[in-house]
């Protein structure tokens, strides 16, 4: 088992090393981000792009090789930069995190701090958001699930199936936007924006209504259907009718048994969601200005001005993230049902 | 009587009195004559008499057109009239553009102009009337001399200065070089009733003096913080993290830092509350010249004497330290040493180093150059001169200290102020500098325990009081501030970081309405609503966005960009096809009335202009006298803007006029076939816009404008169809990069912005030549430095637009009215030879006529601990008359180079070709740099690799070229990295065999484990975790150089450029 448990682990980093590896290289593949300005400004500007050792530059134009840019000085003169090559700056990049454990320092949302600083100072923020998410989402979900199933195919379970199936196709930025417009703007019952550390606790706590209700949206809709599938399956199977022909009432039927096993596929699925919650949240903390590890990632892509390292470090936290609850989900299943085994033979 | 009797009665009466009349008249018994043939004007048509009576006609009835406006009756071609009379009026503008010059050549313009007239009233086709223009054009023009000489306007008046501008302005225009301007980036902005503003009237380049002039008289009810209730409040959509604006190439960490900047001088709002007036800030009193100003009252070396008793603000961690420190005289200095030291990579260093022109420093190059490879911080003097370099110094006169520059020009009092009060120079003190570390100041230390609040120092109005990364950074008023007692009286300022804003851009103005910031931008969705609002105010921009056009027709974009273009060389694969209605100067005017600026202004919020400067461009700085209002600049649009359009130029009954001769003109030269109602030819136009959202805010509106306007019946009658389509690039830049700049497109949107206290120096950007336009040119049209493209009449004299121009910048050369430079590197190359015996070189010089090169000496230059040394390789001083083109060689044997003093060849880090030439015509002596290149390498690496041998040793294999004659004294090489504890080790390596290079050789050596040990390096040679060998661990360090010690010819340098430091075999790396 644990030699399983490690192994999967260790494929996992190395699904995650690919990963980056791969994104390091498309990304820099890209074409280099030009400057418009004076000469000055752009000698400037590309001069610190060499640098930091992402362009070289060259007095005479390199036969075979597309220049990124070229500027022409006031006496006639050109000089021209070339991109340096994509696999030296990745051997260098991956040099520095293999020996030193040094991923970089931004150049763009932070200039010169560590990246790892950087993503340690919101990773709390956007976990917190999350797991709040999760915990809010879990019992809500199962429950409305419970209640649907119990009452299948009657008003009430018809409803909560519309809403459902309403909820699950709306987006939580959409969500969001909307009930900040109608929450926070026409009505000023919640913070329009994640508050500041200098406001107030009561302030603070509001802060969290909004986000932790539209990233959980989703999730407690799915909850909900999934339950709701389960717990039908399962209570019209016979072994649920044995045991009310054994004499137990309807509630303890559902409850000892019916609930017990409609669980086994429900529990694993709340790894999964957390990840749903975790990507949905990217988009979500930049609309409501939550300073998370989710907001960081879509402002370190921007186009404008690009900061690769903390992208690259970003992704390595979702990545892994991501393939670790993989193996946590795989070896969830063993522990909630006793008849799987993992890696026995 | 029955009514019908009474009128049967009238009628009798009636007739008998015509009867009458008709007989008087006809007592000569006379019948007219009149011609067959039908004679017409503009509206009816009529058979003439042939008789005696010639004023009679009969069969008078207005036109009749059909589809191709000619009139069925008469055959009359209506357009045709239309036409010749815009021409008429296009012929009058070119005698307008020419002006008055003398008495002789007015008499020949005014002769050529009417024969021109009568030639074109006279022509029945669209052709002849287009060459009856054109001839009568290009002999009108012909009157006017040519400017010939040396000119130079660098010292005109304002007043003159603005003449040129209109001018050139002019010829843009009519040439199409500036494009459609469609909007200045002005607003409408709401404010919170609780802030008083300065002034309710927008002061262009001022504002409203929120923060300076104004007030707030009550508490903003969101804010939590007691202390900050009276705070001014804003957002900004991004924490830009740090405001070190040294090291920036953005404008947003200007914003940041402008709270706690100050500089020499600043402005205040004036006391009519019309205007702004400069005052003192960091200094006590005016700019004044050091030595005596030149004829045009300017000079280059000036000064200024410093405020005493400034002092430093802080609410940081280092208060205890620097919070009320008085400023000291060599804090002005110290600024400067930060900038300009390379080892700081400021990016505003760079930019400063490298800038042209009155705005920079003297001397700062050539520190800025000195300071390769040198440490980070503030350098001593021994570790570099910069008293005697760099063109500032603090001076004590007496009691007072002043402040003492040289900027790299002359230039008046007023742009000697203006230059200097940069608020990059404020001071700082080094001790400040060393303690926070360059790369921490004004911004986080690496590990982010300190923040901007520890890391900077206030001489301004505001003190930085918190940075909550992402969320909200907040001011405190500076009570050390020099006006803190007059102006900024507003006690702080909180900005809240709303990232949302980015993606919605209603989100600022929702924060607005819930009260939660003081003032904000009305998005387009809301403007309906809140635009009248007694709280909304209208703001004007910095910046005129444009639709840039691409004018050129087929043969001038292969001139350019063809495959043998003089701009950019296009595979044939990607040739652009040009629209050719876009080359037809009706045909652009006509896009332009066509926008309805206007309308467009109002739906998209922002401030309608026809302009092509934004109105934050002074003409006159000194006197606050902003170009738009000029007459100068009015006489510029008179073609944009007349009575029949309103103020933006709109007028969709001349757009249509114009379309329709445009169509004419283009169909008579061939260029399109008419097709039908049915089948209409199509004209396709793309428009390349910036972003998506460009496309998605304006495209529809310009589409809508210039396709309804062109699609009419009236103009030709379905016959043709325009179809307005659009491109978005991948990124905002694509549109610069990937179309404007190479010419591939037909009309594009952007903008550059300048200098606006500068005009003048900013049309620069027009030019076609790129060398003047510093690779900015966005719109095509003419050669530029063809006086003969249009009319540009100046002084009685006709020019090229880069002449004139350039004559307003520079002693300029002109001849026959074309910008010439004397003499221009063309080729140039130093090598050694096969046998590398000898240094080789061979230099192309294009030689105008009349110019005697007197001298021409080849230096090696470098500097050498310091300081520069230069060694003089070859003089050839046989004086030559210039003609074309001229090629010199020389020959250098390699013994001569290895036997250099001082120095070594190596240590030469360029060779500089001077040049001594005279033109006796002009009487003018010139000596001047050439050319400036890279030296060429005495001893040249090409190959760096490693291969592990053993868990004891490493081998390293040098692949090199080297000079014949070139012995290897010693070799070792560096471990360069840049940790804490240790910036760099090396190793000695004695292990080596070859010790005469000649040609192509390698060197390979060994490392042992002993050797790195013995050099402080940890070199442990362990089995690599996933592959198959060793590596050698060498964590710290980033880099391998390789030096090579070589007899009499110095330390030569082998890099392997940010080489990644793990040793993986097989690991060959190149160098480059």
């Amino acid at each position: 088992m644990w030699k399983y448990i490690a192994k999967r682990i260790l494929l996992a980093l190395l699904t995650a090393f690919i990963i980056l590896s791969l994104t390091f290289i498309l990304i820099k593949l890209l074409p280099v981000q030009r400057f418009l300005g004076t000469t000055e400004q752009r000698t400037a500007y590309y001069e610190n792009e060499v640098r930091l050792g992402y362009l070289y530059s060259s007095d005479a134009e390199i036969d075979g090789i597309d220049y990124a840019d070229k500027i022409t000085y006031d006496d006639g003169s050109v000089k021209y930069y070339y991109k340096t090559p994509v696999m030296q700056q990745y051997f260098n990049w991956l040099g520095n995190i293999v020996t030193k454990w040094d991923w970089g320092k931004s150049v763009e949302i932070k200039p010169n701090v560590d990246v790892t600083v950087i993503i340690g100072e919101r990773i709390g923020t956007s976990m917190k958001l999350n797991i709040i998410s999760v915990i809010f989402s879990v019992p809500i979900g199962i429950a409305l699930g419970i209640w649907a199933a119990l009452k299948k195919n009657s008003l009430t379970d018809h409803i909560i199936s519309t809403i459902v199936m309403v909820f699950i196709a709306l987006p939580g930025f959409v969500l969001i936007t909307f009930l900040m417009l109608m929450l926070c703007y026409r009505n000023a019952i919640l913070p329009s924006q994640w508050p500041n550390p200098t406001d107030p606790t009561s302030r603070k706590v509001l802060g969290y209504i909004l986000p932790v209700f539209c990233l959980s949206f989703s999730s407690i809709c799915g909850y909900c259907r999934f339950v709701r599938a389960e717990l039908c399956e399962v209570m019209e199977s016979e072994y649920l009718l044995l045991a009310r022909t054994k004499g137990l009432t309807r509630g303890q039927a559902i409850v000892r048994h019916a609930l017990k096993n409609a669980m086994v596929p429900i529990f694993p699925s709340i790894i999964a969601e957390f990840l749903s919650i975790m990507g949905g949240s990217m988009i979500l903390e930049g609309l409501y200005g939550i300073p998370g590890i989710g907001d960081l990632f879509i402002k370190s892509m921007s186009a404008s001005a690009p900061d690769y390292s903390v992208l690259f470090v970003d992704m390595a936290i979702f990545t892994t993230f991501g393939l670790l609850a993989g193996v946590l989900l795989d070896m969830s299943y063993g522990f909630i049902d006793p008849r799987i085994r993992m890696g026995a033979r | 009587m029955k009514k019908s009797k009474m009128i049967v009665a009238l009628l009798i009466a009636l007739m008998m009195v015509f009867t009458v009349v008709l007989s008087a008249c006809n007592k000569d018994k006379h019948t007219h004559t009149f011609a067959q043939e039908w004679s017409s004007n503009s509206t009816y048509h009529w058979h003439k008499a042939t008789c005696e009576h010639t004023s009679e006609v009969s069969d008078r009835g207005t036109h009749e057109l059909d589809g191709n406006n000619v009139c069925k009756v008469c055959g009359r071609n209506s357009s045709l009239d239309e036409y010749r009379s815009y021409i008429s009026a296009d012929l009058g503008d070119i005698k307008n553009a020419i002006g008055s010059v003398s008495t002789t050549v007015d008499a020949a313009v005014n002769e050529a102009y009417n024969a021109g007239l009568e030639a074109i009233q006279s022509a029945n086709t669209v052709s002849a009337i287009k060459s009856a223009y054109d001839n009568a054009k290009s002999a009108m023009v012909h009157c006017v001399p040519l400017a010939s000489g040396i000119y130079d306007y660098t010292g005109l008046s304002q007043a003159g200065k603005t003449e040129i501008l209109g001018l050139l302005e002019s010829y843009a225009v009519r040439t199409g070089l500036t494009g459609v301007s469609l909007f200045e980036n002005g607003s409408y902005v709401m404010y919170n009733p609780r802030v008083t503003l300065g002034t309710e009237n927008y002061i262009t380049g001022y504002g409203f003096g929120v923060l300076s002039e104004g007030a707030i008289t009550a508490d903003l009810t969101y804010e939590q913080t007691q202390a900050w209730k009276r705070y001014y409040h804003s957002l900004n959509s991004q924490d830009p993290g740090g405001m070190n604006t040294l090291n920036d190439k953005g404008s947003e960490t200007d914003d940041f830092y402008s709270y706690v900047a100050a500089s020499y001088y600043t402005v205040f709002m004036n006391a009519t509350k019309d205007g702004y007036d400069w005052v003192p800030e960091l200094a006590a009193g005016e700019v004044e010249p050091v030595g005596a100003l030149n004829e045009s009252g300017q000079t280059n070396h000036w000064r200024f004497e410093i405020r005493q008793g400034l002092k430093y603000s802080t609410l940081g961690k280092y208060a205890n330290e620097y919070n009320d420190l008085e400023v000291q005289p060599e804090d002005f200095i110290t600024p400067f040493k930060l900038l300009l030291n390379q080892g700081n990579n400021y990016y505003r260093g760079t930019s400063l180093a490298n800038s042209t022109g009155a705005s920079t420093i003297a001397g700062a190059k050539t520190y800025y150059n000195a300071t390769a490879g040198k440490r980070k911080g503030i350098l001593t003097e021994e570790e570099q001169k910069f008293e005697d370099v760099v063109g500032v110094k603090v001076v004590k006169e007496g009691d007072k200290w002043y402040f003492d520059y040289t900027l790299g020009a002359n230039v008046t009092a007023w742009y000697a102020r203006y230059y200097i009060s940069s608020s990059l120079y404020m001071p700082i003190p080094a001790s400040f500098i060393e303690k926070v570390g360059v790369d921490a100041y004004l911004g986080f230390t690496t590990n982010g325990s300190d923040s901007p609040v520890d890391n900077t120092l206030s001489l301004g109005a505001y003190t930085l009081e918190r940075w909550d990364s992402n969320q909200q950074i907040v001011y405190k008023k500076n009570t050390n501030y020099v006006y803190s007692d007059s102006k900024y009286s507003i006690e702080g300022v909180h900005i809240n970081i709303v990232p949302g804003t980015l993606t919605n851009p209603n989100l600022a103005f929702e924060e607005y309405l819930a009260g939660h910031i003081d003032a904000a931008s009305i998005p387009q969705d809301y403007l309906e609503e809140y635009a009248n609002k007694p709280e909304t105010r209208r703001t004007t921009g910095n910046n005129v966005f444009k639709l840039n056009m691409n004018a050129l027709n087929a043969q001038d974009w292969d001139y350019f960009f063809g495959a043998n273009g003089s701009i950019t060389q296009t595979p044939t694969s990607k040739r652009w096809v040009v629209e050719p209605a876009m080359s037809n100067a009706h045909f652009r005017s006509a896009l332009s009335f066509a926008l309805n600026r206007n309308e467009f202004g109002v739906n998209i919020g922002r401030v309608s202009t026809v302009n092509y400067f934004s109105s934050n461009y002074m003409s006159d700085p000194e006197n606050g006298i902003a170009y738009n209002t000029t007459e100068a600049h009015k006489r510029a649009i008179s073609g944009l803007i007349n009575d029949d359009t309103d103020e933006n130029g709109y007028s969709l009954e001349l757009a249509r006029d114009y379309f329709r001769m445009a169509i004419q003109e283009l169909e008579a030269e061939g260029l399109y076939t008419r097709g039908t109602p049915q089948n209409p030819t199509k004209i396709q136009i793309e428009i390349a816009w910036q972003t998506p959202s460009n496309e998605e805010q304006y495209h529809k509106y310009v589409k809508q404008y210039w396709e309804d306007a062109f699609n009419d019946v009236s103009v030709t009658g379905g016959c043709y169809q325009l179809e307005v389509v659009f491109w978005v690039g991948n990124s905002w830049d694509d549109v610069y990069y990937n179309k404007m700049m190479v010419g591939q497109f037909d009309v594009a949107f952007g903008s550059i912005s300048g200098n606006s206290q500068d005009p003048l120096g900013f049309m620069e950007v027009l030019s076609a030549n790129q060398t003047i336009s510093g690779d900015m040119t966005l719109n095509w049209a003419v050669d530029t430095n063809d006086p003969y493209a249009d009319v540009l009449v100046y002084n009685g004299l006709l020019w090229s637009y880069d002449a004139l121009h350039q004559s307003t910048q520079q002693a300029t050369k002109v001849v026959g009215g074309k910008l010439v430079q004397y003499i221009a590197p063309d080729n140039a190359g130093f090598e050694f030879d096969q046998d590398r015996e000898n240094l080789l070189t061979t230099i192309t010089i294009d030689v105008a006529d009349g110019v005697v090169i007197d001298e021409i000496t080849f230096l090696l230059y470098g500097v050498l601990g310091g300081d520069d040394y230069m060694n003089v390789l070859d003089v050839i001083g046989d004086p030559v008359a210039g003609n074309g083109t001229l090629t010199y060689s020389l020959s250098i044997s390699v013994e001569e180079l290895l036997t250099l003093d001082p120095g070594y060849f190596a240590d030469y880090t360029s060779i500089l070709v001077y040049v001594s030439y005279h033109v006796p015509a002009d009487n003018i002596e010139v000596e001047d740099l050439l050319l400036k290149q890279y030296s060429v390498e005495i001893a040249s690496s090409y190959g760096l690799s490693t291969v592990v041998e053993n868990d004891d040793s490493f081998t390293v294999s040098v692949d090199m070229k080297l000079t014949k004659g070139v012995t290897i004294d010693d070799i070792y090489f560096t471990f360069e990295g840049y940790t804490e504890d240790l910036d760099w080790g090396y190793v000695l390596l004695e292990d080596f065999d070859v010790t005469e290079g000649e040609g192509y050789i390698t060197i390979t050596f060994t490392v042992s484990k002993s050797a790195l040990e013995e050099s402080g390096i940890s070199g442990e040679v362990v089995p690599h975790p996933t592959q198959q060998g060793k590596f050698v661990d060498l964590s710290g360090y980033q880099s391998l150089y390789a030096y090579v010690v070589l007899d009499d010819a110095g330390e030569v340098e082998f890099n392997t450029a940010y080489w990644n430091m793990v040793l993986v075999q097989p690991a060959p790396v190149q160098a480059e």
